[in-house]
């Protein structure tokens, strides 16, 4: 291994550079897949592109910068139960739900990110749990806001207005295009946090700390920075979530939401974008489409979980690297480290 | 004043069943550094091979006990074969992953098996017993009783037996007990048994009092178990009693006073306050045992 | 900046203690600009120690630390780093092992090319102007250091020296005033040997960077430093040129006593 190269860029010119053609025909999928799909499978897949949006802020964490938080689903959570009690008192349409559901998560995130970034491994993992029960107890106690365990009922369906005119998603085709708009912009704006000069003092927080701080990168500032915003990609996946499904409740606090995204993010690759991608069809829409018994469905899970750790530790983004230098005609002469 | 001793009474008793439960899950921490999230479910399985035991094979209680300990300990080889042994050395996420992997398993399956409803468990020893004019109930006795026997047990177990000695030596430092040549390996099985199976005796002991049995039960158990065992300072033994001892009260008191609503946020609750104040934990993690 | 004569670094009456044992005990130490100074003694004697309370890693008991006439005591070893311009290395080499080598010279200059943390968020024309201007730097930096022909490979599969000269080049990056180096030449191939000396020359001569350098081969000490101070059980014990020191009973009997 010592000396070889991480990728070769010699391309073998006998081949044609498939990388164009694959983009396009998944663009032409992605669009066009509620024409051919049920409606069972366009749901699932609407649910897929909803929690694509939580997964991204948990892989700017746990891929980027090497910190396992059990929180999304509490600012997934606080998203959902922000946008669904302004939607029913104040009126407000889903963009401004939306917009003032990402903002509540991310100064929320401040106060419980201060002193829960103190901590490390096991006792930081503890803390953002614990974030997620008290949700939990908040959602189910505080009657007079959240009317407990009845939760928030009939929610309106996602609306966008515009100058005049307005549209309401409100069928699982429709809401599979708001969706998929909102999921390709959230992944855009995650790829330029990512890409930027910030995301790459993220990876040398996430190779090594110390040495991040002895180059002048203030380490505190930067793990906050993340944590709140995987706060504001959680509550916005949240808010999407309660207008599609019209309904917030405690359960959005269940171990099963936490598990989903960890799913997602570890499955797909956590560190690079396209495996969680992959990671939320291939999880989500794919175990929603399934129409087994729901404890057949979490025995599933539970033994991908299994499989991943045991098999898969990267997850599934080398099987796709693999895949797009083969597209684009790169020889790897050695697998890479 | 008798209310509040009773519920301090009641209170210690239900410290008594997280303190079992949790040094089962620090010890098992302490061999091999994983947050075990699925420690709850060997407590659901305990319970439901109780319930099966007196309600459809018809056996009296004690053998109920035995029935449900030994089928915990059946499952629990299993998944020490097949998971836990592979976690050793595994980064932190690994095993967060792969125990939640089996807690989905092992909670649904139960599901799947015996159904969704809750059943009802009807052995035990439940009549009260009087100490002037506070009332608690046998099982609740019993399981006090239980619970010192148990700790006694560990710390002679691990002050004067060879796997004891072995158990917080592995504890104490991996590498180095891999370089002398212990079967680490064993150690995290026989850890991980015997770990379990005080859950499983848990659930056994509790199941009268608590009368409901069903699939979910054990994810409760679990999150309250977390919230313990960092408090008592990650596979420190005496820590563990402690933490949940003070949990017990705590959660008693504050169902006595604020409702019970409120009680299963106390945990983790305290836990965060904890965190702020002293990040390392109330007991310190390098005294273990 | 100023014309009286001020040190780069000036420490004075530095202590740490750890439980009962004294590892570092009331130590002064300065270093003229441009100037090489060695820190010498056997293991235990308190030079680690001394590195981090002056580097902002661990905070010492009592004692100032002031770079350039300011304070910086307190400061963390990030706000030391980036606001002093002086940069440590660690003795047991440290580099960004996944990524390649040009992209762990880029991190090492970031916060001295971005004003704050928030404009490291930026991906505008500005900040790509930045971090083109970075990779240029760096691999100025790449060819100076022989790092050439790896340029591209992942960090953590070069070899130890190699990884030694990253971590040497990442320190130049921000155009630091003082690079504090523990034990550079430790386990590396005495080819690289002399490499390592000739960047520390060159670093010094041209770019004008001051050393502070624990090193126990004490050819490397004579050959680089102009002044060298000597430390036995974290007590300053004596001070001189290389020579001298060498020469200073003291010395000889802390080393074969020790």
């Amino acid at each position: 291994m010592n000396n070889t190269p991480l990728s070769t860029t010699a391309s073998d010119p006998k081949r044609r550079n498939l990388r164009a053609p694959i983009v396009i025909a998944l663009a032409v999928v992605a669009l066009g897949a509620p024409m051919v799909l049920g409606t069972y499978a366009v749901h699932a897949m609407v649910i897929a592109l909803i929690f694509l949006l939580p997964a991204h802020g948990l892989n700017l964490l746990v891929g980027y910068t090497g910190m396992l938080s059990l929180a999304q689903a509490a600012f997934f959570g606080l998203g959902a139960y922000a946008s669904a009690l302004m939607s029913i008192h104040l009126g407000t349409s889903f963009p401004v739900n939306m917009l003032a559901a990402i903002a509540l998560a991310c100064v929320i995130a401040v106060p419980l990110g201060i002193p829960a970034l103190r901590l490390r491994d096991t006792s930081f993992v503890m803390c953002t749990l614990g974030f997620v029960i008290i949700g939990q107890a908040i959602s189910k106690n505080w009657i007079s806001v959240t009317r407990g365990d009845m939760g928030l009922n009939n929610i309106d369906k996602p609306t966008v207005g515009l100058a005049g005119y307005s549209w309401t998603a409100s069928n699982p085709v429709e809401a599979y295009y708001l969706a998929l708009v909102l999921a390709a912009f959230a992944t855009w704006v995650f790829w330029l946090v990512v890409r930027s000069p910030a995301g790459r003092n993220l990876v040398a927080i996430r190779e090594n700390e110390t040495l991040a701080e002895s180059l002048g990168i203030p380490t505190w500032n930067y793990r906050l920075a993340a944590f709140v915003i995987a706060a504001g990609f959680g509550g916005a996946g949240g808010s999407l979530y309660v207008h599609y499904i019209s309904v917030a409740s405690p359960l959005m606090f269940q171990t099963l939401y936490t598990t989903t995204m960890l799913i997602i993010v570890l499955g797909g690759g956590a560190g690079s974008i396209t495996g969680v991608i992959f990671g939320s069809f291939l999880f989500v829409a794919l175990s929603e489409g399934l129409r087994i018994a729901p404890e057949l469905r979490m025995i599933a899970y539970g033994l991908s979980l299994l499989i991943l750790v045991f098999r898969f530790p990267q997850g599934f983004a080398p099987f796709l690297m693999r895949i797009w230098d083969w597209a684009g005609g790169v020889d790897k002469k050695e697998g890479s480290a | 004043m008798y209310f509040l001793l009773e519920q301090i009474l009641n209170g210690v008793s239900s410290g008594a069943v997280y303190a079992i439960v949790a040094v089962g899950m620090t010890m098992i921490f302490g061999v091999m550094r994983a947050i075990n999230f699925a420690h709850g479910e060997y407590y659901m399985i305990g319970t439901f091979g109780g319930w099966y035991a007196t309600s459809a094979l018809g056996l009296p209680y004690p053998a109920a006990i035995l029935f449900g300990v030994a089928v915990t300990i059946v499952i629990a080889y299993v998944i020490g074969k097949f998971v836990m042994q592979r976690m050793i050395g595994a980064p932190v996420e690994a095993s967060v992953v792969a125990t939640l992997g089996v807690s989905l398993v092992l909670q649904n399956t139960a599901i799947l098996i015996f159904g969704g409803s809750y059943k009802f468990f009807s052995a035990g020893y439940i009549e009260p017993v009087f100490f002037g004019d506070v009332g608690i109930a046998q099982q609740r006795l019993l399981i006090i009783l239980v619970c010192i026997l148990v700790f006694l047990g560990l710390e002679l177990m691990v002050g004067f037996t060879r796997m004891g000695k072995t158990i917080r030596a592995v504890s104490q430092n991996i590498e180095a007990c891999e370089v002398v040549g212990i079967d680490v390996k064993k150690v995290v099985m026989t850890t991980f048994i015997l770990g379990t199976a005080l859950a499983g005796f848990s659930g056994i002991l509790t199941a009268p009092v608590n009368v409901s049995v069903y699939g979910g039960m054990g994810e409760i158990i679990t999150f309250k178990t977390l919230p313990i065992i960092v408090m008592g300072g990650l596979g420190n033994v005496r820590g563990t009693l402690a933490a949940a001892m003070i949990l017990g009260i705590a959660e008693s008191l504050v169902a006595g006073h604020f409702g019970l609503q409120y009680r299963d946020s106390v945990g983790f609750i305290t836990l965060i306050l904890m965190l702020l104040w002293r990040p390392h934990g109330l007991f310190s993690s390098r005294a273990r045992f | 900046m100023t014309s009286g004569k001020v040190s780069v670094l000036d420490i004075k009456g530095l202590t740490k203690t750890y439980g009962a044992v004294t590892a570092v005990d009331n130590v002064d130490l300065h270093i003229d600009h441009g100037e090489i100074l060695g820190l010498i003694g056997p293991n235990g004697s308190g030079k680690s120690t001394f590195f981090d309370c002056s580097t902002g890693l661990a905070t010492p008991d009592s004692g100032s630390v002031s770079l350039e006439g300011s304070d910086i005591t307190n400061w963390s070893l990030n706000r030391i780093a980036r606001e002093g311009r002086m940069l440590r290395s660690f003795q047991k080499t440290v580099v960004f092992k996944k990524l390649d080598v040009e992209e762990n010279l880029v991190i090492a200059g970031q916060m001295f090319t971005f004003p704050s943390v928030l404009s490291t968020f930026s991906v505008g024309k500005r900040s790509r102007m930045r971090i083109e201007g970075l990779r240029k730097h760096a691999r100025e930096l790449i060819e100076l250091t022989g790092l050439g022909p790896v340029a591209h490979m992942a960090a953590g599969n070069l070899s130890g020296g190699q990884q030694k000269l990253i971590q040497f080049a990442s320190m130049l990056m921000p155009d630091p005033r003082l690079i504090m180096l523990d034990e550079p030449m430790a386990g590396i191939n005495p080819k690289l040997v002399e490499r390592v000396i000739d960047t520390i020359r060159y670093a010094n001569r041209e770019m004008g960077v001051s050393f502070l350098i624990i090193e126990h081969n004490i050819d490397v000490v004579t050959s680089l430093c102009s002044r060298a101070i000597v430390l036995d059980q974290g007590r300053k014990l004596c001070e001189g040129t290389p020579a001298e020191v060498i020469a200073n009973k003291q010395v000889r009997e802390a080393y074969l006593g020790g």
